[in-house]
């Protein structure tokens, strides 16, 4: 029956770009972070050389999270609220959240600082704590948005796994271009070699097919689903997030990289460079329309 | 009767237990006249800011002429027995009260907003930095508390005093002598997405397919323009898809 919404209250999205800006960082902290981890707790001797720069420029990326959370709070001065054993929820991800995102960086920090003094016994195990930690935190920021089964499109058992291995590839895209920078301010002795940023860009190419491959899954489910997943997917597609959906994310992330990175350009150190950037982009699109079109629908409900 | 899940929740829920109240609200949309007295109340009881509203009353339009009819339906918080919003506060600022409402604690909140996300009904809103009143909670996520104020000094919610059609009914669903209890049992009543399982406790009679996705497909023109019209007043809000409403109200 031919219907028409005369009238209504209207509704924002409630997360915006900051909390995606937040998604990403934790992402890519992560991700750099499993990298520095290969080397001392994994004992894979080729990656001990860039352990300690991973570490410590996954801390710095940590250090803009508290910036970009706090001053997104209505109250930003409320949010030892969230540290407040009192008012604590256990059954609040977010409330998880808020422990890991301050246990995280200092257990990282002690960690650097084992490296640093070549201690392997205790680097090992309080590096695979902070591993442990870097997937719960990104973990969590899925299952923020997935534990809510009104939003069709986030509600889904996936979701963590696409936020891990988007922070995967975008953590090894970061660490890409901060050693080729890197490279350029040391002796070229203590250069880091380009088989080694081949190899890395390699194991983003292959974490790149796996996000492909969910990305798929999940856009195949939306074409199956019911209404309103339907709808998203015609709106991530044709409509408002068709850019960082189709472009940032399938073009930027997916498409470029892999033809970059499995092609013959794939042996260019700047070509892996390139499909780093690309993917940073475009990982950072997913975080957009994740958190965006999830809530859009239902501004209009 | 099914069990209601209780983890996260402050109390568990009254419904149906004897001895203890269980407030909700029954809406006879066969009587609604959408005269939006109800809307009108609430803002004048808690000086509700422009462009958030604790209580709205949605107007369709169905049919082709003549056969047409205009449809109304106030909406409210639901005060879940199942409230996701209340699971999902980081801080414990929104609450389960033992007699049923979902209520808020103004100080405690840090507006992370985590309970909108939560919420399936949209009911709750963040209130804005500028109160008329300076003494009025800024920045901080606020909703419908079936004017609890007002019940707790035996008056009836202000929507419902206020309503000309005696269209909403207001009580206590576990005393079997109410008129909310009494409508419940013998009218066919339904509640707005009910499959999700949150329990909401305003039942609605007459409510028709009342589907999320219907307002985005079949938004009015009038709309989409009232929705520029408030884009514009909030540059600061988080949307990013006003160039589509724009170029679909060319259409």
């Amino acid at each position: 029956m031919e219907q028409e919404i005369v009238w209504n209250a209207f509704h924002n999205v409630y997360w915006g770009t900051q909390i995606s800006v937040y998604f990403w960082i934790v992402g890519a902290s992560a991700g750099s972070f499993v990298i520095s981890s290969l080397g001392w707790v994994f004992g894979i001797k080729k990656y001990k050389p860039v352990s300690l720069f991973a570490s410590n420029a996954s801390i710095g990326l940590l250090m803009i999270v508290p910036i970009v959370l706090i001053a997104d709070l209505g109250q930003p001065w409320r949010f030892f609220h969230l540290i407040n054993w009192g008012f604590w929820h256990y059954s609040s991800p977010m409330a998880w959240g808020a422990f890991l995102i301050l246990s995280y960086p200092v257990s990282m920090m002690v960690y650097s600082w084992f490296i640093y003094r070549k201690n392997e016994t205790l680097a090992r195990i309080i590096g695979l704590i902070s591993v442990l930690l870097a997937v719960s935190t990104h973990w969590y920021t899925g299952i923020v948005m997935e534990l809510n089964p009104n939003r069709e499109l986030n509600h889904t058992a996936m979701a963590p796994l696409i936020f891990l291995t988007g922070a995967f590839i975008s953590g090894i895209g970061f660490l890409i271009i901060l050693l080729v920078i890197r490279n350029h301010f040391l002796e070229p002795a203590k250069r880091i070699g380009k088989d080694f940023i081949l190899g890395l860009g390699k194991m983003m190419g292959f974490g790149v097919l796996f996000d492909a491959w969910l990305i798929y899954c999940e856009s195949v489910q939306m074409l199956y689903g019911n209404e309103e997943e339907y709808t998203t997917l015609t709106e991530v597609l044709f409509g408002v997030f068709q850019g960082p959906y189709l472009w940032m994310e399938i073009l930027c992330s997916l498409a470029l990289p892999l033809i970059l990175i499995f092609s013959r350009l794939g042996k260019n150190v700047w070509a892996i460079v390139a499909a780093a950037i690309l993917v940073d982009i475009g990982v950072f699109g997913m975080r957009i329309w994740w958190v965006k079109a999830g809530q859009f629908l239902q501004t209009f409900y | 009767m099914t069990k209601v899940r209780h983890y996260g929740l402050q109390n568990p829920t009254s419904f149906g237990v004897k001895g203890k109240r269980r407030y909700a609200m029954v809406v006879d949309l066969t009587r609604c006249t959408g005269c939006m007295e109800c809307s009108l109340a609430c803002k004048a009881e808690f000086d509700t800011p422009l462009g958030v509203m604790r209580t709205w009353v949605k107007v369709i339009e169905r049919g082709q002429f003549p056969n047409v009819q205009r449809r109304f339906i106030p909406r409210f918080c639901n005060h879940c027995d199942n409230p996701p919003c209340v699971r999902a506060c980081p801080v414990q600022a929104t609450f389960k009260h033992e007699d049923g409402y979902v209520l808020q604690r103004y100080n405690r909140c840090i507006g992370c907003r985590t309970c909108m996300i939560a919420c399936p009904y949209n009911a709750r809103h963040l209130l804005p930095a500028d109160r008329s009143n300076p003494h009025d909670p800024t920045r901080v996520a606020d909703k419908c508390t079936f004017c609890v104020h007002r019940v707790e000094r035996g008056l009836a919610p202000a929507c419902v005093a206020a309503c000309t059609a005696n269209a909403l009914i207001f009580g206590d669903i576990n005393d079997p002598d109410s008129e909310v209890a009494k409508l419940v049992g013998l009218f066919p009543t339904d509640t707005i997405k009910k499959d999700l399982g949150t329990r909401p406790q305003v039942y609605y009679i007459g409510l028709e397919d009342m589907d999320n996705v219907e307002s985005y497909h079949h938004r009015s023109a009038q709309m989409k323009k009232e929705f520029n019209t408030f884009k514009r007043n909030y540059p600061n809000s988080h949307f990013m898809h006003g160039d589509m409403l724009e170029e679909e109200q060319e259409d």
